[in-house]
């Protein structure tokens, strides 16, 4: 070891603590982005996403008639679904990660909050989302733009003139729309409040596994949402619904996101058009999401015994 | 001080002890289902860790020292009770910026290199750009790991992770330092060394609290102690008060002849005093074992 | 715990706050035509309980098309009854994809009941068989129209199950007509509802009416079909020769410029029976003027050809 030490660090404390800092979130972020990109998980997810991207094609291939439909919806079908998993597995592992191996108690013994912390890490898998997004993506247009083509030539075979133009000219619109990209923009919105929500149930949860066990069901359960709210609002399902079932309904459409809100691409993969203002709004949404319970993990891990 | 444009607030805090502890009390609660009530894992400790002092808190497994140590850094919150890191109650993040923490068997991102570990954590300070590059080469070589720089944590060995962890501590230029156990695994020549760096922090004014149960390098390097046992504080005060026998009294020569000895003797009898032993000193075993080591490199 | 509690409640007051906007949103995509979709316990039988868990993650399109496959799978073996099952599926997962139910009425009304023609002996249990398939097939187009109300292949579909199946020339006008108005439609939907509205007894002035609007409209729409149902109707409605189409032919002929499309429209007018004099000439006039081979020529049967010919 040197046996010298020079004059301490001038400047590091000259400016006054702030509350929040970005520098310090994006260091959390960064780190955890660079954590996440080495682990097995990400490059297992992407990799099953990536081949049923492939697999899509020999789908189509054994279906008879709108193959490219088949494409469109087994690739984004698998984009939406392994996003999600992403969300919920690689954010599971962070906080008892991070817990167990003491590492949480070097980085909070810094002038780091709490809620800096969590933001940190949430931006983190953030941003592996978006890229493991922008990858699937990226396969899926090069697949559909084969595929477009293939059918565009089957279409002048097998069709009447008048009708084969017709089909051309809407599969040329209809493809690659606006409303694809916002729906693949919506993918990556409902991965990042499937993200959200699992990092707030892992601020309180013992273990991963626990963590991700409940993750899952909350996200199923937001898929029935709609029909929870429907019979609590429905005279007659109100009516007919035992009274320890309509309290549990109530308590879904309360604590529990609705999901098929987030899940539009089985409308878009069939050429439906997000007005504006939906997508908008979906987006409100999903902020909101993110961002309460990004308050509520950090309500859970502010008084958490380390 | 009049004129200097710093705040009284400011300077109270430069004045104020680098650690006070008053009246805490932490209690758990039982983890077993099959048992009801808490676990009181401080009870009622009081004390003061003066700026500029190296402070050994002692005690046995259990005792209390962990829990102790992580309320003072804000990573528990108390039961009851306050802890103030100069001045500034340990609850405010703004405290740790005063702070460096090693902790025991510490353990880092293992896909980091040293170089990187000490950039993150000097980020998480508000370190930045070329200040902070200079600053982790700095440590780095101050801790003997400029070789294994750029080499990922993960292969590091226990002595190894100790001594980043030190940098790591270190980085912001801390006033108050926090080592739990900071020997645990390292040989005994780098032992010296994190010891003779720690004199040298305190030479600094640097404030060191310290947790080991190697209590013979306690012994060289603390100015105060303090003893908790099942949660309470159970002695405390300056080392050489506590633990020098007061009616006992060591005398060492050099070259002192049997007749010449056995006079003393007889000359202390009669004084009313009794000689207990007599024998030849030991020198300290760590320094016999870096003499020997030193010889063969 | 003072956190998990006040996390808790912030959870339910966040809740209680989006509850309203969460149904206003799904209105307002039920409303655009968004969200279709609704979990049901009947559909939780059909998909298995796998199939449901998948259609409630994401993956409604996908597990209909591979349920699609399937299908395909039935009909090569000849299992209609199974075929329905899967369409059923198909369509209650996916029921914005027009494919689904307008291939499903297909085999339905088509495949199933030409099976079932060919291959039941018995003639009153045949009749009742395929006249099931038929009503199955539009069952599937009329539940399609009901989720896809702007498509116009359901309604073409239903406007020919309805004529070619069950004999309903008045429905099947309606229908054509519906798909007429449906963007994206084809043109020919506008002509099929009024050729199919001619064969309704009492609506043949109304189908006369619409056929010269069409008529009337462009030389583009001047095909065999219409100039045989307007010629038809001209008899059947006893229109006075002055305004008998033929004369507005001619008189095209005589237009400079126009002679070519006039041409396209006497030769029609003569393979439908037109045997006005002044067609037949306007005609033989053109084919002379361009010097067009006399294999190319309009023929007329053998008993109506004049030593000119």
């Amino acid at each position: 070891m040197s046996t010298e030490i020079s004059a301490p660090a001038a400047a590091a404390h000259a400016s006054a603590h702030k509350l929040f800092s970005l520098r310090r979130t994006w260091a959390i972020a960064s780190n955890t982005f660079r954590d996440l990109v080495r682990q097995k998980v990400f490059y297992f997810m992407l990799v099953f996403a990536l081949i049923l991207i492939g697999v899509s094609l020999t789908l189509a291939s054994i279906s008879f008639q709108g193959q490219l439909q088949t494409v469109m919806d087994v690739c984004l079908g698998a984009m939406s679904v392994f996003t999600m998993l992403l969300a919920v597995l690689a954010t599971a592992m962070l906080l008892p990660k991070d817990m167990e191996d003491r590492t949480l108690y070097t980085i909070l013994a810094k002038p780091v909050s709490r809620f800096e912390y969590l933001v940190g890490k949430l931006a983190g898998v953030t941003m592996i989302l978006l890229v493991a997004t922008l990858l699937m993506t990226a396969a899926f247009l090069v697949v559909l733009h084969f595929w477009q083509g293939r059918e565009i030539e089957n279409l002048q075979i097998t069709e009447p003139a008048e009708r084969a133009a017709a089909t051309i000219k809407l599969i040329k619109s209809g493809t690659f729309t606006p409303t694809l990209f916002g729906g693949i923009g919506v993918i990556f919105l409902r991965s990042v409040v499937c993200a959200a929500l699992t990092l707030m149930l892992s601020c309180f949860a013992t273990s991963w596994l626990f963590t991700v066990i409940v993750s899952l069901m909350v996200i199923l359960a937001g898929h029935l949402v709609p029909i929870a709210r429907s019979v609590w609002q429905g005279p007659v399902g109100a009516a007919e619904a035992p009274f320890h079932i309509a309290i549990l309904l109530r308590l879904i459409t309360v604590f529990v996101p609705d999901m098929q809100l987030f899940n539009v691409v089985d409308d878009i993969a069939v050429g439906m058009t997000i007005e504006a203002d939906v997508f908008l709004r979906i987006a409100g949404l999903g902020a909101g999401y993110v961002l309460v319970y990004l308050f509520v993990g950090w309500l859970f891990f502010a008084w958490r015994e380390l | 001080m009049i004129g200097t444009g710093v705040s009284a607030e400011v300077l109270k805090r430069m004045d104020a002890p680098a650690i006070t502890i008053e009246n805490l009390t932490k209690e758990f609660t039982n983890p077993s289902i099959f048992s009801r009530g808490k676990i009181t894992a401080v009870d009622g400790l009081s004390l003061t860790v003066e700026a500029g002092h190296v402070y050994g808190l002692l005690g046995p497994n259990g005792s209390g020292k962990s829990t102790t140590m992580k309320i003072v850094l804000g990573l528990v919150v108390p039961t009851s009770g306050r802890t103030c890191i100069f001045g500034r109650d340990s609850r405010d993040v703004e405290s740790r910026e005063a702070v460096g923490f090693l902790p025991e068997n510490p353990y880092f991102y293992k896909f980091l290199t040293g170089a990187e570990t000490l950039d993150f954590y000097g980020k998480l300070c508000g370190l930045g750009g070329k200040m902070l590059r200079d600053r982790s080469r700095e440590l780095l070589a101050l801790v003997g790991l400029e070789s294994a720089a750029d080499r990922r944590v993960g292969g590091y060995s226990k002595g190894m992770l100790q001594r980043i962890g030190l940098a790591q501590a270190l980085v912001q230029d801390p006033r108050l330092l926090v080592l739990d156990e900071p020997t645990a695994g390292v040989d005994p020549a780098g032992s010296h060394e994190i010891r003779d760096l720690i004199l040298r922090l305190k030479q600094r004014g640097i404030t060191v609290l310290l947790c080991s149960h190697l209590l013979s390098q306690v012994q060289e390097i603390c100015d105060r102690i303090g003893i908790m046992n099942h949660g309470k504080l159970v002695r405390e005060g300056p080392l050489d008060d506590l633990i020098s026998i007061e009616n006992q009294t060591e005398l060492t020569l050099e070259n002192v002849s049997p007749a010449l000895l056995a006079e003393l003797r007889e000359r202390a009898e009669a004084g009313g005093a009794r000689v207990l032993g007599a024998h030849k000193p030991q020198q300290n075993l760590e320094r016999y074992f870096l003499d020997v080591t030193a010889e063969k490199k | 715990m003072r956190g998990r509690i006040l996390g808790i409640l912030v959870l339910l007051a966040w809740g209680i706050a989006k509850f309203s906007f969460e149904a206003r949103l799904e209105q307002r995509m039920e409303n655009t035509r968004l969200g279709g979709f609704k979990p049901t316990a009947s559909l939780r039988q059909q998909a298995g309980q796998a199939g449901f868990i998948a259609a409630l993650g994401g993956l409604r399109s996908a597990v209909a098309d591979l349920l699609w496959i399937r299908a395909y799978t039935a009909w090569r073996d000849v299992q209609y009854g199974r075929m329905k099952l899967l369409f059923d599926t198909c369509t209650a997962m996916q029921p914005r994809r027009v494919l689904f139910w307008d291939i499903s009425a297909w085999h339905m009304a088509w495949n199933g009941a030409a099976y079932v023609q060919n291959h039941e002996p018995d003639p009153v249990v045949r009749k009742a068989e395929m006249r099931k398939f038929f009503m199955a097939g539009k069952d599937f187009l009329q539940r399609g129209i009901e989720s896809n109300p702007d498509s116009w292949e359901l309604y073409e579909r239903l406007g020919a199950l309805y004529k070619d199946k069950l004999k309903d020339f008045e429905n099947a006008s309606k229908a054509y007509d519906e798909a007429s108005k449906r963007p994206g439609h084809l043109k020919y939907t506008r002509r099929f509802a009024a050729y199919y509205l001619a064969e309704v007894p009492g609506r043949e002035r109304e189908a006369y009416e619409r056929l010269m609007a069409l008529f009337n409209e462009s030389e583009h729409e001047w095909l065999l079909t219409l100039f045989r149902h307007i010629q038809n109707l001209e008899a059947k409605l006893d229109i006075p020769d002055a305004q008998r189409i033929w004369h507005t032919v001619v008189k095209l002929a005589e237009t400079p410029g126009k002679e070519g499309s006039a041409y396209a429209g006497l030769t029609d007018l003569i393979k439908t029976g037109s045997r006005e004099p002044a067609v037949i000439d306007a005609a033989r006039a053109y084919e002379q003027k361009m010097d067009i081979p006399a294999e190319r020529r309009v023929k007329l049967p053998v008993q109506d050809k004049r030593p000119s010919d």
